[in-house]
This record gives C-alpha cells, structure tokens and sequence, in this order.
C-alpha cells in the first residue's frame, strides 16, 4: 500500500467524520444563538443552580454534536437537545446516592438564596421550588416552552398516556401555591 | 382528583403561548375563564412561566458556540481512536495469547524428551555463526550465500527503520 493512499484514507475518514455531524459549523452557530438561552432556561429554572445550567447545557451541545443523528429540523433537533438535557439532570440527580429522583427530598432541589438571585422577590421561582424536580420538568416544558404532550413524553422518556395527569396534577397544584403566595403578598401590603 | 380538562383550553392556551391574552381574546372567553377553574389554573400558570421564561432568557450568558463546536470535534475524534485501537488491542491479545500458548506446548515437549535443545544451546559456540573467519571464508567460497547475507541484513535495517517511523509517527 502507497503512503498516498493511506493519507487519501485518512483525508476520506477525516470528511466521513465530518459529515457524520448532524450539522454543520455555520448551521450549528445558528441553531446555537436560537436555542442556547431557551435551554440555559430550563436547566437553571428545573434545577434551581444557575452554575450547574451552564456546566449541564454545555455538555448537553457536546452530546448532541458527538451523537452523530441526523435530526428532521430544527424543531426536532430542539426536541432532541432538551431530552439530552432532562438525561442529563436526571444523572445528576441521580449522583446524590439515590435510588429514584422521586424519592430525593424536595428540600434538595429547593431555590437556595444564594441560586435564587434572579428571582428572589417573583412568585413562580418558590413555588416551582416546592414542586417535585419531576413536577418542575414537566411543567416548565409544557407552559414555558409550550411542547406538547407527545413532545414532552418524547423529551422526558415518560408515557405519552400519563403525561396528562401528571401534568394536570401538578398544574393544580402550583396554581394553589401561587394563588396561597399573591394571597399572601396582598396581606403583608 | 378528576381530571377534567375543559373543552376551551386549548383556544385559551394558544393565545398565552403567543402573548395574546387577555388582549386578542373576547369578553365571553374571559369570562368563562373567570368562572373556569381548570382554564383560571392555565392562565395563572403559563402566565408565569412565560415572564420566568423571559427573564431567563435574558440572564443567560450561553458559552461560545465555536468553544462547544471545537470540544465536540475533539470528543469525537477521542472516541474514533478508541473504535479503532480497540480492534487491535484484540488482535495483540490474541496473538499473545497464541505466542503464549506455543511457547507453553514447546515446553512441555521439551519436558518430556528430556530438554534437548540446551544441548544445542551449549555447543552453539563452537558453531560457525560464531566464528567471523570462518563464515566469512565460507561465504567468499559460496557467493549465493553472501547476497543472501547481504539482502537479509539490508532488509532487517530497512525495517527497522520503517518500524522507528511508525513508531514516531504513532507518537
């Protein structure tokens, strides 16, 4: 074999593993200025740790490029990234030593003081606070990003069938907290 | 709990989601929702996420796309050696465990007649490989054997020079 030949094998693996990209450098510097903030958003919000936002949406892009799927549009690609994103708090989650993120305490997931400067004085940041990490999720990506139920069953890996409920559940139960907060915001003044 | 969803929930959604309500929506849609406590808990709720959406979205300060671009190529790039070296890590394990398995069956064939070849290996010495003159004037009365000697020892030195520029080249 030729040395030519072996650098026209590695030139051709070098395309290949280009191509395998689900997009490319400009198209990906697009779908990053429009995606980048809204992601950010979800991972600060559902976690409640602006810093571990920015650590979990910067992997989050790595996977997403290093998955080598090819996505049907931006809006697929989206969905895509937010359910890199959910797998990727759920690790994180999962890494405080227990067995189901539905067993961990709420008090673990809570809005700290300190985390919760962009929204101390707001209604939603304490009571999405108080709401089960699962609870916020689905809430977040149904009301904030307005995703559908399939596309949240799709994002979360939860059954399409028990979205519903789930989210009316816990919609239910955040209007009350947030009604019981403006109640009693009106009382102190 | 029931789980009554009501049937102007998704009229109500809809303008929510695109910052229409209480706006673009009739009186009779508002009063419904007024009176509605499944579309009340909607638009209290998407109303609020909405503003923690927006206000989100304005405290980001997202990394450098080109960063993230630049750490997945290296990522990939790790991961494609990885496939590729894995193959022959298996192939050098095999072949080890061959050499390995040969040098065991010679062994005990070498056990069970007694060790001959360290016979062979003591009288080695008074072999002709050892003695220059010798093989030397040996070699001078067969010419054949001299370039045999001489392609032998050109080959052993060419590869080995291939085999230094593998090497450096793997480095």
């Amino acid at each position: 074999m030729r040395w030519e030949s072996i650098m026209e094998n590695v030139a051709t693996g070098e395309a290949r593993l280009q191509a395998e990209l689900p997009m490319d450098n400009d198209a990906f510097a697009g779908f990053y200025e429009r995606s980048a903030r809204p992601l950010w958003a979800y991972l600060a919000r559902v976690s409640g740790d602006p810093s571990l936002a920015d650590d979990l949406a910067q992997e989050s892009y790595v996977r997403f490029l290093c998955a080598a799927r090819q996505c049907d549009g931006e809006v697929a690609a989206r969905r895509y990234l937010f359910r890199i994103a959910t797998n990727l708090l759920k690790d994180h989650w999962r890494r405080a030593k227990s067995p189901s993120i539905e067993e961990i305490p709420e008090e673990l997931f809570a809005v700290t003081a300190d985390s919760g400067q962009f929204e101390s004085r707001a209604l939603l940041g304490p009571a999405l606070a108080a709401m089960r990490p699962r609870d916020r999720q689905l809430l977040w990506l149904a009301y904030a990003e307005g995703y559908s139920h399939r596309e949240i069953a799709e994002v979360t890996g939860l059954a399409s069938a028990g979205i519903r409920l789930l989210l009316f559940r816990a919609r239910r139960r955040i209007a009350r907290l947030l009604r019981d907060r403006m109640a009693g915001d009106r009382r102190a003044q | 709990m029931t789980l009554r969803a009501c049937p102007r929930e998704k009229e109500v959604r809809a303008l929510v989601l695109h910052g229409q309500w209480p706006e673009a929506s009739g009186a009779e849609l508002r009063a419904h929702v007024d009176d509605c406590r499944s579309c009340g808990d909607l638009v209290l709720v998407m109303q609020a996420f909405q503003s923690a959406r927006a206000k989100s979205v304005a405290a980001a300060n997202p990394a450098s796309a080109g960063v993230l671009w630049w750490r997945a190529q290296l990522r990939r790039r790790k991961a494609a050696m990885d496939s590729i070296g894995r193959p022959i890590l298996g192939a050098q394990l095999f072949a080890l465990s061959v050499t390995l398995a040969i040098a065991a069956v010679f062994a005990v064939s070498q056990a069970r007649h007694g060790f001959q070849v360290l016979s062979w290996f003591r009288e080695l010495p008074q072999s002709l490989a050892f003695h220059i003159e010798d093989l030397w004037s040996s070699t001078l009365a067969m010419p054949q054997w001299g370039l045999l000697l001489v392609f032998g020892l050109a080959a052993v030195a060419l590869l080995s020079g291939v085999v230094l520029y593998l090497d450096r080249q793997r480095q």
